[in-house]
């Protein structure tokens, strides 16, 4: 019962990190300056799917709430600056995207611009961050608290932060280039292939510090998983960089979304049964079933998403079959 | 600092910013699936028309809704970790839940209808906004569920100091729930009506284009607001019954309070059980609003052959009385929360135990961070709501017709 819910709770995660990954790269893409794409085009592209994507998010932290409710106090206060980034940035881009086109002046759409931009950032190195927090471990107490916030200031916490900004921006790209109109996609091909090089060293920096830290070599019950995400990341890119330079945006977009949904059920997978692993006192670690609900609460929500789940994800393919394929100029407008 | 009193602040701020928007949003979407709807059995462009407007007034406002909402499900956890430790088997459930059934589904739904139109069929399209209506109303309904366990908890039992749940059933027919949910619903829908009916007397006193598409609105908004104003009241006086027998601490003295305190002190030890002075205070000026708000019923008349905007004085007042649903909510929130105090969940887990055993420093910095970036958004969203409200119907961005495509080699339309 606990690892169904556990497996729910992974499903909702990684899909929240590969469709808000893909937000969050095409946001940050607006830094860039120059002639076309715009950046109203740039975010037409998001259109439909960008209310359905962050929903994800709100999804697995209800199912944390509601499945894991020990594990959602002591992750969230005990990894609380990376956690603080994150929801920033989530708020930035929410509001950002959505508002940004409501004003009518050049220079006001440039200053939201910018937020989402920041936005983008917060929210990619904070979820790389709490990627990386959950990895090394936490000093949890045996109250079963957390002590401090220091424990998250270690390089490769700061690597993992970049790692996931830079696998976020060559996914935007590739989504871009399948998305925006044919005319646009070579250019942002070339765009996404550049990017994929510096994806491949912070990945790279981001696995020798792991392998390099105490805390993440303690915390890690299954290295072969743990050694197996940055293989298959980088495998990912190299393969979305083939694609895209044979102009197969939508292989391309396969597996930049697979190295986006992949980080999450591979981290749980490394250090189950546990998933808060102490630092300080290894007999207070936290295991997946003992941070569950009870069972009468868990057969409750059970016999809930039974129904419901199939429910959420058909209309969210209803939405991706909708409004399918490239934008064109008759595209709705809106952001 | 002390981080029970930051963690408390931050609460309350973002839950109050949260409200402002929130009821709008309710509001707006009942009268907005009404205004479809017509257009839809009728085929008159003018409810196109209204439902475009209106419609991009809501999707603005639920911006705010949304970035608000994100940051208290995120504060549980992260300032009130005690919460989902002791009690989250239970209150849990009905939070979890309305991420899943509700705003999930809305949120999908809503992405769909904006960029929907001219698009889908008319009837999908429709579908949709009764879908994003029922899912906010659903959303309603288990934040009621969750608060009304916190008011007064049923049906678990406590095993190894932590809270099971034993009677799911229980939680949904709670005495603090049913007419605290009536309640809710009529204040957003009297905050809606209202909203449209100022905006409408704006035009109308401004004799800006348009005069009957906002005198249809200014109508649908008056005649809801006063329908609703009245069911407002009734559930507000019928809550004081069962809320002053199972909190008898909220509404002041008594024998039960005294009873109850002396309870708590043998149980928990000694110390302050009673919520602060003037907990109840916001609550008697919600109340006088609630009556004044009660004259709606006296513009009705007003209405037969448009009166009430020949007179134009009426308008002028509906106008002036835009602010009071707002300060009524906030106060009857207040009246609400801190009137529970110093409970997280009544006579089960005190306040200060359920805070995050997090340093104050970090916690001032969410509090003022939050507040900040809050505060300036929603104060930046109701300018945008001021403009758009004001320039009229003519042309909004929402549901514009797409440009015929003329240029093969794409030659973008966006502005």
């Amino acid at each position: 019962m606990e690892l169904a819910w556990y497996a729910l709770l992974g499903l909702f995660f990684a899909t929240y990190l590969v469709l808000g990954g893909y937000d969050y790269g095409v946001g940050l893409l607006l830094a860039r300056r120059g002639p076309a794409p715009g950046s109203r085009t740039t975010l037409t592209a998001l259109g439909p799917f960008f209310l359905g994507n962050e929903v994800w998010l709100v999804a697995a932290v209800g199912i944390l709430f509601g499945a894991f409710p020990r594990l959602e106090g002591e992750l969230l206060a005990g990894l609380y600056p990376a956690v603080l980034a994150a929801l920033t940035g989530v708020v930035l881009v929410t509001a950002g995207v959505q508002l940004r086109s409501r004003p009518a002046a050049a220079t006001a759409r440039a200053r939201w611009d910018r937020l989402v931009v920041v936005g983008c950032v917060l929210a990619a190195l904070g979820w790389g961050a709490v990627l990386a927090g959950l990895l090394q471990g936490v000093p949890l107490g045996a109250d079963g608290h957390v002590v401090g916030a220091g424990h998250l200031a270690t390089p490769f916490v700061a690597a993992a932060g970049l790692a996931l900004l830079a696998l976020v921006a060559v996914h935007g790209a590739t989504f871009l280039t399948l998305r925006l109109p044919a005319a646009e996609a070579p250019a942002l091909a070339r765009l996404a292939t550049g990017l994929v090089p510096a994806a491949l060293v912070a990945v790279a920096s981001a696995t020798v510090l792991g392998l390099l830290s105490d805390r993440v070599r303690a915390a890690v019950a299954r290295p072969a998983v743990a050694v197996l995400l940055p293989l298959a990341l980088v495998a990912a890119l190299l393969t979305a960089r083939a694609a895209l330079r044979r102009g197969r945006a939508g292989t391309a977009f396969a597996a930049t979304a697979t190295a986006l949904a992949l980080p999450a059920p591979l981290i749980g997978a490394a250090l189950w049964p546990r998933i808060l692993v102490s630092t300080t006192d290894p007999a207070a670690s936290l295991t997946v079933a003992e941070a569950a609900a009870s069972r009468p609460t868990l057969a409750l929500l059970g016999w809930l998403a039974l129904p419901l789940v199939p429910a959420l994800l058909g209309f969210q393919a209803m939405c991706w079959w909708v409004f399918r394929g490239r934008i064109d100029g008759r595209a709705p407008v809106y952001w | 600092m002390d981080p029970l009193l930051l963690a408390r602040l931050q609460f309350a701020t973002t839950t109050s910013i949260h409200f402002l928007f929130v009821a709008v949003t309710l509001g707006l979407v009942t009268l907005l699936v009404g205004l479809q709807t017509a257009g839809y059995l009728t085929g008159k462009p003018a409810y196109e028309r209204l439902t475009r407007f209106w419609g991009q007034l809501y999707v603005i406002n639920y911006v705010l809704g949304i970035a608000t909402g994100i940051v208290m499900e995120f504060q549980f956890g992260l300032n009130w970790s005690g919460l989902s430790r002791y009690v989250g088997n239970v209150f849990g459930a009905p939070l979890a839940i309305e991420t899943l059934v509700a705003f999930f589904l809305e949120s999908t739904f809503l992405g769909m209808w904006i960029f929907g139109w001219h698009r889908l069929r008319r009837g999908v399209h429709l579908a949709l906004l009764w879908g994003v209506a029922v899912t906010a109303y659903a959303s309603a309904f288990w934040i009621m569920v969750a608060n009304a366990w916190l008011q007064n908890p049923v049906g678990y039992e406590v095993r190894d100091g932590v809270a099971h749940l034993t009677d799911f059933g229980a939680l949904l027919t709670n005495p603090t729930f049913g007419m605290a949910f009536g309640h809710v619903i009529s204040a957003s829908l009297v905050t809606g009506g209202l909203l449209m009916a100022a905006v409408s007397a704006w035009h109308l006193l401004r004799r800006t284009t348009d005069y009957a598409l906002f005198r249809t609105s200014l109508r649908l908004g008056l005649v809801t607001a006063a329908l609703a104003v009245t069911t407002l009241q009734g559930f507000g006086f019928a809550q004081f019954g069962p809320v002053g027998q199972l909190q008898p601490t909220k509404f002041g003295g008594g024998p039960d309070r005294d009873a109850l305190v002396a309870d708590w002190t043998a149980r928990f030890g000694p110390g302050d059980w009673e919520p602060p002075v003037l907990s109840d205070v916001g609550l008697g000026f919600m109340i006088l609003i609630g009556f004044t708000l009660g004259a709606v019923w006296l513009l009705l008349p007003l209405l037969w052959r448009d009166w009430i905007i020949r007179l134009k004085a009426p308008l002028w007042l509906i106008l002036l009385g835009l602010p009071l649903p707002f300060v009524a909510m906030l106060l009857g929130w207040i009246a609400r929360e801190v009137g529970r105090q110093p409970w997280a969940a009544y006579g089960l887990l005190p306040t200060a135990q359920a805070v995050s055993p997090v340093s104050p420093g970090l916690m001032l910095t969410s509090l003022i961070g939050f507040s900040l970036l809050l505060g300036a958004l929603a104060v930046t969203n109701w300018m945008l709501l001021a403009r758009h409200a004001a320039r009229g119907a003519h042309d909004p961005a929402l549901g514009r017709p797409p440009a015929p495509d003329t240029d093969a080699h794409h030659q973008p339309v966006f502005v």
